[in-house]
């Protein structure tokens, strides 16, 4: 559950991004730091390991001004993608009040993509957290690597496997490039404060 | 498309697949072009391509095996570890707090730090029980047991804590040092003038979904392996319903059993005043690539019941 002081006005919003290994989560936020230089509010942290994958979670603190005369803060957080790190993932998990699923739009990760999105849905319910309930966005990343001649999947199927049932916000994105991180960033911001609105009545 | 032509478009999406970081995707592609290469020898004759192909095989191999068993108890920057301390801890009031995010760092790995913070807690008399023990944990997971017995003379030496709470923090570390096969005897504490002294009964052995509030400690764990052979190891750290065992790498057979995800159905836990069976998920395991473990497993099985 986010922070929020009455008192001082001032709201701390957790959000993590989530999806299977290599799928470009960490890369979002490399973009966002980039992008959102101006509202970015520290440094950004990584605890990267062999082969620059992501060991522990990357963390990038943002402001992003005042929302009805409150001023938010943002925490943007990556997990691990590989398998093995379970629990980590389920530590970043812990209080968080909007996700990001990255899912990797190459023919070869559909499984991975799927399995990674039940693994999320198994930690938030191991929260008391509803997947269907928690404000939710997906990204389909990597769309540029069909100019690299490998196989994509069609932006229809990646809906029908992965946002059927959810019926979320879903873009598509190249992170490296890019391109839907800032309108993925902006909705899960958007859809966070309004959840938040209606639980907490701020 | 000529064959060669189907050879070369692989090559090129292995190429950029191992280059994403998929490097089970990029193997798998060039043993698909090899399989190709093989099956069309008498047209391809220049073995330049399968000497290549062989090559980056290799490469992904060796690659491969690096990711999969590097270690998740590297320690991390400063500026990680705050963050690390500060955001994976939750609880309202201070000296929860202080407690978890210590409890945090321990979890992440970062043990020297932990013991740090650990130490500093124990001026606090809320926590101070909790703290100790999580001193002798740090201590076990870094190998330097023997630095616990130093604190507990010094523990007993202090004012810092009650009999009752004395009492507790030996038997536990008795426990530990019993285990690793120390030879010391730990002093009693000196009871109370009242002369007042304190049991320390078993817990009651009633089968209950594991909450994290409710572990008692747990000083090592048996398993059972496909053979019917059991194996115990001690667990070198424990943070709520969660274990941490480090595996020698001569234990081949336990090894090869376990792996992550998997559910251990007839699990001994032994707790330094009772024993339980119970059930357990491997939730990380990972092989130790420095210092002197390295070669051995690290792995964290997530207590799911105790009976």
């Amino acid at each position: 559950m986010a922070n929020i002081n009455f008192k001082s006005k001032e709201i701390e919003v957790k959000i993590v991004y989530y999806g299977p290994g290599r799928c470009g989560k960490t890369t979002n936020l490399e973009k966002i730091h980039e992008i959102f230089r101006k509202n970015v509010t520290g440094e950004m942290v990584s605890a990267q390991t062999e082969g620059d994958r992501t060991l522990f979670f990357d963390f990038l603190p943002m402001g992003i001004g005042k929302v009805k005369g409150y001023d938010v803060r943002v925490q943007l957080y990556t997990v691990p993608g590989q398998v093995k790190y379970i629990s980590t993932r389920k530590m970043v998990l812990r209080e968080v009040d909007g996700v990001v699923f990255v899912a990797d739009s190459l023919t070869v990760r559909r499984e991975k993509n799927m399995l990674s999105l039940k693994d999320l849905q198994k930690n938030l319910k191991e929260y008391g957290l509803s997947i269907l309930k928690t404000p939710l966005v997906l990204q389909y990343n990597k769309r540029d690597l069909a100019d690299e001649g490998l196989p994509i999947m069609p932006i229809k199927k990646m809906d029908r496997d992965l946002n059927r049932q959810l019926k979320v916000p879903a873009y598509p994105g190249s992170a490296i490039k890019g391109d839907g991180v800032k309108k993925t960033l902006q909705t899960i911001i958007k859809l966070t404060l309004k959840s938040m609105k209606e639980q907490l009545n701020w | 498309m000529g064959i060669k032509n189907q050879i070369k478009s692989l090559l090129k999406q292995a190429k950029v697949y191992s280059e994403q970081g998929l490097l089970n995707e990029a193997k798998s592609i060039y043993i698909q072009a090899g399989k190709l290469m093989q099956k069309h020898k008498d047209r391809i004759k220049d073995q330049t391509l399968a000497v290549y192909i062989s090559k980056k095989l290799n490469t992904l191999k060796e690659e491969i095996n690096k990711v999969d068993t590097s270690s998740n108890t590297i320690p991390m920057p400063e500026a990680v570890q705050n963050i690390i301390k500060d955001k994976f801890s939750f609880a309202a009031d201070d000296d929860s707090k202080a407690l978890e995010g210590a409890v945090a760092l321990a979890k992440f790995g970062q043990f020297e730090r932990a013991l740090e913070e650990f130490t500093n807690l124990i001026g606090r008399a809320a926590i101070r029980v909790d703290a100790a023990k999580n001193i002798i944990r740090c201590h076990k997971a870094l190998n330097t047991v023997a630095d616990s017995v130093e604190n507990y003379h010094a523990w007993l030496q202090s004012d810092s804590f009650n009999y009752d709470q004395l009492v507790k923090l030996r038997v536990f570390l008795q426990n530990i040092l019993d285990k690793k096969g120390m030879d010391v005897k730990l002093p009693q504490p000196e009871p109370p003038s009242s002369g007042k002294v304190t049991r320390i009964e078993p817990e009651p052995a009633v089968e209950e979904m594991v909450q994290e509030e409710e572990i008692l400690d747990i000083g090592s764990v048996e398993i059972t392996v496909s053979n019917g052979n059991s194996v115990e190891i001690d667990v070198s750290f424990q943070s709520g319903a969660v274990v941490n065992l480090l595996i020698s790498k001569d234990e081949k057979d336990l090894i090869e059993f376990l792996k992550p995800d998997m559910k251990l159905e007839d699990v001994q836990f032994y707790s330094p005043i009772a024993m339980f069976k119970g059930r357990g998920t491997v939730v990380a395991m990972s092989k130790i690539e420095s210092g002197p473990k390295q070669g051995d497993y690290s792995l964290d099985i997530e207590i799911k019941s105790l009976n």
